[in-house]
């Protein structure tokens, strides 16, 4: 638990020492992706409660999910629907909940609060 | 039994024991080893997260910059044509009052020039006589009734109230103009072609007292009616002598000279 503190931590650092700066055209790309890499870490860390995790899968996972969100940003900036990003958002910020809820309850279990 | 004799079955519960101890400590290794992986993906994933985020949040940040820059420039871009706007306005407010100024000053000039050439049209009626005309002045009722006086009494008279000022003279109704004379005929005396008859009425506008005056100062006019034998004369102050219009008279050989 600790360790994945740490990489977060890392993970900050790093964008804070290298000053990368998204271009403005890009902001909602990688802001949905973000959402969408965010969801897969839940995703990963509630498996790997759950006795279920693949590191195959879970980096699969990962890259498809925020593939995926960039994707659909892009298609609907091309057919008009530039509201369809907010589709990802819904579905990616209900799944971040729906995977911080179940962690928490395995994480309550493991630790026998219950 | 020594006790350095194990029996077989104390070495077989043995082996079974470092047996399970080793497969043990193997999935010990394995379970290690599979819980490296995990953490390490999940370490990756996460650092990736955190970067990404900071990344996001840098790059939000100075779009709302540039958006906060951009609507500084709108608003000076504005106030700029804003400014420019009102200065042109100010510039026709100015034009157009320089223009008020200047029409005012016309129509004074016309008003002005209309007060005059109506005073000077007054003055020239008065003169010719061409419309009736009121004012104070002087009545002077003159009796003669053997019939003494002659034309050139009345040219005197009308010269006299002409040198008291008078304005506007009438001899029984009959204007006295610039081209009026007195003549005579069959012992009467005629004014423009009508016979005086009577008791004569002279009515001259002017001022009352320099009239009255010139009519009656000693050695004038009335002193020397008054030695012809039976004539009176009587001279009067009025407040509102009326005079008629001449009558019309057409000029056939004259002709203004224009210019100068």
């Amino acid at each position: 638990m600790l360790v994945l503190l740490l990489a977060i931590a890392l993970g900050v650092t790093l964008g804070l020492l290298t000053s990368v700066s998204v271009p403005v055209e890009l902001l909602t790309y990688l802001g949905v992706a973000v959402l969408a890499a965010m969801d897969s870490s839940l995703g990963g860390i509630r498996a790997a409660l759950e006795q279920t995790f693949h590191d195959r899968a879970f980096a699969f996972g990962f890259l498809t999910n925020t593939l995926m969100a960039a994707f659909i940003v892009f298609i609907g900036e091309r057919i008009g629907v530039r509201e369809l990003y907010l589709a990802a958002v819904v579905a990616f910020g209900m799944r971040i909940f729906d995977n911080l809820s179940q962690v928490r309850r395995l994480l309550f279990q493991r630790w026998r609060w219950e | 039994m020594s006790p350095g004799i194990k029996p077989r079955q104390t070495l077989l519960q043995l082996r079974d024991k470092s047996v399970r101890r080793l497969v043990e400590s193997e999935r010990a290794v394995e379970r290690s080893f599979h819980e490296g992986r995990l953490l390490a993906s999940l370490a990756v994933g996460l650092l990736l997260v955190g970067f990404l985020l900071v990344a996001q949040w840098r790059g939000n940040q100075s779009f709302t910059r540039e958006i906060e820059r951009q609507s500084d420039q709108d608003l000076a871009i504005i106030i700029q044509e804003i400014t420019g706007v009102n200065v042109g306005l100010r510039d026709e407010v100015m034009r157009l009052e320089v223009r008020i100024l200047d029409a005012e000053r016309e129509t004074k000039d016309t008003s002005e020039l209309l007060n005059e050439a109506a005073e000077e049209l007054d003055a020239l009626k008065l003169m010719t006589g061409l419309d009736p005309a009121v004012g104070p002045g002087v009545l002077v009722r003159i009796e003669d009734p053997e019939h003494v006086l002659l034309a050139q009494d009345f040219v005197a008279l009308v010269h006299e109230l002409r040198a008291g000022g008078a304005e506007a003279i009438s001899v029984n109704g009959r204007r006295v103009t610039a081209t009026s004379g007195f003549s005579e005929a069959d012992g009467h005396v005629v004014l423009d072609g009508m016979r005086l008859t009577g008791g004569y009425v002279v009515e001259a506008i002017g001022d009352a007292g320099s009239l009255e005056q010139a009519l009656t100062m000693p050695g004038g006019l009335e002193s020397r009616f008054a030695s012809f034998p039976g004539v009176t004369t009587e001279v009067e102050r009025d407040g509102s002598v009326s005079v008629g219009a001449a009558l019309e008279r057409r000029m056939t050989y004259g002709r203004p000279v224009e210019g100068d």
